[in-house]
């Protein structure tokens, strides 16, 4: 099973963000959505969140996407909404309110969450209120929500954006962790280094219309992926077979 | 604090709390309805409103039945309006600053009441609460009208209610200058009481905050989604949207007749939210219905205060909210940073 997308369009106003799109995103794998600022990734996101119209087909399981409400999506957002005076445990613990209805405080609701807060490194914080955390203790937070939430889907919006090197690595190990429980994979990243470690599809979005997309060491190594960047990064192979992208200096 | 159970986390919302909020109301009432001019004690009070055995007859029967008794109620009724109101709009504006006049309510219901104090040419004023009803929901409607159908922005719904605020209170002061006999009762009406309690006012006023509350508190679990991005909201599974605005409509009726039923009691809604979640450090809005019960017992003994302390002249409830609403405030403001710490 997989999400087809087919000729999907999406408008703000006058504005085209999403110009007849069409892909299809494996379930089970780790989807990675690259592209230049305003390529349209974030309201693709937005998109399977159910919360944007459009116009064209998406559909998650052969189901249309913005028919279906009960469909379990988890969404991390780049810029979270800190709630104010509310603590580890009760912001994971709202993750829970799609699987068990809101505000259930069930034991196995709240062992569940003791799991997922022991998983996260979260456990000892529960009792600490969301707004003292730090950017990447805050991120594994968002995580564990996700975790709790028990999703078919999760989307997460520049996991890595705000955090140094160290939390980068742990918070995409701890979305392989998610993968390893069966759930789809989808995310934008502006790191392409790390999109191409890390995922194994990449889909190469530019000014809304779909350069490439398929397995992650071809999209790599495409002229597309260079061509959606105006033909200024630099791709290498280093002996351990592994590929760095970065911006190149001159137009090459 | 208890934070782990046989590996499990502890409940958010303890409801002994809820239940001990419900004792203290019902105590501070009972008390309330005791305390006066004419004594009666506790126990009288409890078998006469309750009809039991022993009850009290003749003039102490009429003080309990049909004086203090309608207050005790209008009381409870508007203090839990105003308290769940300013705790609904708080979390939909993420603003803990945000109180039940913020989108034009008191300022139209200001309005409303000195357009029917000041009309020379009927007397008016026993349809007081009826144009300041009226100046509060218009006020409130024009301010979502102007911020665009969809309320797709808490903030531009918080400027727009800020504009027509002040919109009002300037024809509203025009209006006073015109006609200045009627400063003292547009002023004194602006302090607020509860002086005008009848049986009549508290049914036509716990109708419309009986439907209020009933929805805010059927939407109370779902109101923590809108502590975060609508995105976030979305993804567990609410329409923030849709939710906003049954939040602020349920409030906004909440809050348009706490005050035409008894002028502007300032405070109520800001101090009594943050009383609660202060005191237990939980900010979710299960509370909901404790913060009802808490603003309740807080303005029936306000209002006793108020009607008590310079006896037999009545101080302004809002003079006593204040009073000792804000040093109380401040203190769990205090505690709270130390315990976040």
């Amino acid at each position: 099973m997989s999400i087809v997308v087919c000729d999907l369009t999406v408008r703000y106003g006058e504005k085209v963000v999403l110009d007849d799109l069409s892909l299809e995103i494996a379930h089970g794998k780790w989807t990675c959505l690259v592209g230049p600022n305003g390529a349209g990734k974030t309201t693709f996101l937005k998109v399977l969140l159910g919360m944007a119209p459009y116009s064209g087909s998406i559909q998650d399981n052969g189901v249309e996407v913005f028919k279906s409400h009960n469909r379990n999506v988890a969404f991390v957002p780049q810029h979270p909404q800190i709630p104010q005076g509310m603590t580890v445990a009760e912001y994971v613990m709202l993750g829970r309110s799609k699987k068990d209805g809101w505000g259930n405080e069930s034991l196995a609701s709240r062992s569940y969450v003791h799991k997922v807060l022991t998983q996260t490194n979260l456990f000892g914080m529960q009792d600490n209120l969301v707004t003292h955390l730090s950017g990447g203790e805050m991120q594994r937070a968002l995580i564990a929500r996700a975790l709790a939430q028990q999703p078919e889907l999760i989307l997460l919006d520049e996991p890595t954006s705000a955090l140094d090197l160290h939390h980068q690595i742990s918070v995409l190990n701890n979305i392989e962790l998610l993968k390893e429980s069966g759930v789809t994979v989808i995310s934008t990243m502006h790191d392409l280094t790390l999109a191409a470690l890390f995922a194994e599809q990449l889909v190469v979005l530019k000014a809304g219309k779909v350069l490439l997309s398929g397995d992650s060491q071809v999209v790599i190594h495409s002229s597309e992926l260079k061509k959606a960047y105006d033909n200024r990064i630099d791709v290498y192979t280093l002996d351990s077979g592994r590929s760095v992208i970065v911006a190149s200096k001159y137009d090459t | 604090m208890l934070s782990t159970e046989h590996g499990a986390i502890a409940r958010i919302w303890n409801w002994r709390i809820t239940a001990f909020c419900g004792l203290i109301l019902f105590l501070v009432a009972i008390a309330a309805v005791s305390f006066g001019p004419i004594e009666i004690s506790f126990f009288k009070v409890f078998k006469t409103i309750f009809d039991l055995p022993g009850a009290s007859t003749g003039i102490n029967r009429t003080v309990i039945l049909e004086l203090r008794l309608p207050r005790v109620i209008l009381g409870i009724l508007v203090g839990a309006a105003l308290a769940t109101s300013g705790a609904v709009y708080q979390t939909v504006f993420h603003n803990p600053l945000a109180d039940p006049y913020l989108l034009g309510a008191a300022s139209g219901a200001g309005l409303g009441a000195t357009i029917a104090i000041t009309s020379t040419h009927h007397n008016l004023s026993g349809a007081l609460p009826i144009f300041a009803f009226l100046g509060g929901v218009l006020a409130v409607l024009t301010s979502f009208f102007i911020s665009g159908k969809f309320f797709a922005d808490p903030n531009s719904l918080l400027l727009s209610g800020i504009a027509v605020g002040s919109f009002a209170t300037a024809i509203q002061t025009y209006l006073q200058q015109r006609h200045s006999a009627a400063l003292r009762p547009v002023y004194s009406w602006i302090l607020g009481d509860l002086t005008n309690a009848s049986w009549s006012v508290v049914a036509w006023s716990a109708i419309y905050i009986a439907i209020a509350l009933v929805i805010l508190f059927s939407v109370a679990k779902q109101l923590d989604g809108l502590m975060l991005s609508d995105e976030e909201a979305y993804s567990l599974g609410i329409n923030p949207k849709r939710l906003r605005i049954i939040a602020v409509a349920a409030a906004t009726l909440a809050t348009a007749t706490a005050v035409s039923a008894s002028g502007l009691i300032g405070f109520v809604g800001i101090v009594v939210p943050h009383l609660v979640r202060g005191l237990t450090h939980r900010v979710t809005n299960r509370s909901l219905i404790t913060i009802a019960m808490a603003g309740a017992a807080f303005l029936v003994l306000a209002d006793l205060g108020a009607r008590t302390l310079l006896s037999p002249a009545e101080l302004p409830i809002g003079v006593i909210t204040a009073f000792v609403g804000a040093p109380f405030f401040l203190v769990v403001l205090r505690n709270r940073r130390k315990v976040s710490q």
